[in-house]
């Protein structure tokens, strides 16, 4: 590994990290709030930060604790809710496939899809990032995050939040990762399916349940709709990328030609 | 052990196990295996789905499972972040001004008698 400047690599690595730091530490807050006011001891609160790491997660069981929802209702929302890791997980694998084992058990149990974000646009832009170099990332933003959610936790019982709102943020923290995952035109056709399908199914079930069912249902008529598209025409415009505002989905891509 | 803390526990306990697993599993799988292509494209269309179902219950379906379209206040600030998130790539600045907008919208539309 060749060090490009005078300055540890730790801190090289925590630079990189840094604008996820910032944006963890008001969402963590925000989470540790609502854990709080769900009942959650602080320290109770930096156990789950640790473990689940998720902020999707944590207000998900934020907002359950209150409506006092079965654990095992609990855990499989999140099971399912976190099944999203596999997609991360595969598309990281092809960079770790000279990682040893216990590195892949330490690496992939404090990823998310945040550190996701930044390790896979690293790895595919920079030569010289590391492994090690991607667990730092983790790790840097695993304390932000925890250190956000211990701030919410001891702000929790002083403050009192108007919960429907609050809640917002991770419906906002969805459409911000929606919005940043559009990429391609055809995928707005399992955002429209998968919108109609999650009302109905879960009004029509009265359960959280149907929030998977529409998923997988959405996202198999994605891949069908795309594969039948290709079969007549390849050069399709459905198939066709979305230039970004002022064209930065380009730019990243003239950055890692530039690199390579 | 009271059954407060057992259950805080057990949430935390099942939680890690939840996070874990498919955090864990794809990843030592596919570090030593090809991933198949089919698998591949389906998972691309897998995240975005998730979200938007995740979002479309949020803004469309009430705490006890009635279909609702009056929540205007999170159908505007849902467009508003949209926006931001398009021309910022910031989650911080997409989440803040969620929640500003939620808050101000709500706001706006009781002045009014909405």
């Amino acid at each position: 590994m060749k060090e490009q400047k005078n300055e540890p690599r730790w801190f090289t690595v925590m630079k990189v990290t840094a604008p996820l730091m910032l944006s963890y530490l008001p969402i963590g807050i925000a989470a540790g709030i609502l854990l709080k006011s769900g009942g959650f001891a602080i320290w109770m609160i930096v156990l789950l930060s640790i473990a689940v790491f998720s902020g999707g997660a944590q207000f998900m069981i934020a907002s359950m604790l209150m409506t006092s929802t079965p654990v095992w209702t609990i855990t499989i929302m999140l099971f399912f809710l976190e099944l999203r890791y596999v997609l991360l997980g595969t598309s990281l694998s092809k960079y770790l496939k000279k990682a040893k084992q216990p590195f892949i058990l330490q690496f992939s149990a404090s990823m998310n899809d945040e550190n996701y974000a930044v390790n896979y646009l690293k790895f595919s832009t920079d030569k010289y990032w590391t492994p090690k170099d991607a667990l730092g990332v983790e790790y840097y933003s695993l304390a932000a995050w925890t250190i956000g959610n211990i701030i919410g936790g001891i702000l929790g019982s002083t403050i009192t939040i108007d919960l429907p709102i609050v809640h917002f943020a991770l419906t906002a923290m969805f459409l911000y990762m929606v919005t940043m995952q559009i990429k391609r035109r055809i995928l707005f056709f399992p955002v429209i399916i998968s919108a109609i399908l999650s009302i109905t199914i879960v009004v029509a079930l009265k359960s959280t349940l149907g929030l998977i069912i529409a998923t997988l249902l959405a996202a198999t008529a994605g891949y069908m709709l795309e594969k039948s598209i290709k079969k007549r025409n390849v050069k399709s415009p459905m198939l066709s990328k979305i230039k970004g505002p002022k064209n930065t989905h380009e730019k990243l891509h003239s950055v890692k030609n530039v690199k390579d | 052990m009271d059954t407060e803390l057992k259950r805080h526990l057990m949430i935390v306990g099942f939680g890690a196990i939840a996070a874990f697993i498919p955090r864990y599993f794809p990843m030592l799988f596919f570090t030593t295996r090809k991933v198949p292509a089919w698998f591949n494209e389906w998972m691309n269309f897998v995240p975005v789905s998730l979200f938007t179902a995740l979002i479309a219950k949020d803004i469309f379906v009430t705490h006890d499972y009635q279909m609702t379209f009056s929540n205007f206040n999170m159908m505007l600030a849902a467009i508003i972040v949209v926006i931001v998130a398009y021309y910022t790539h910031s989650m911080l600045l997409s989440v803040l001004s969620g929640l500003v907008s939620v808050w101000g919208f709500a706001l706006l539309l009781a002045t009014f008698g909405l």
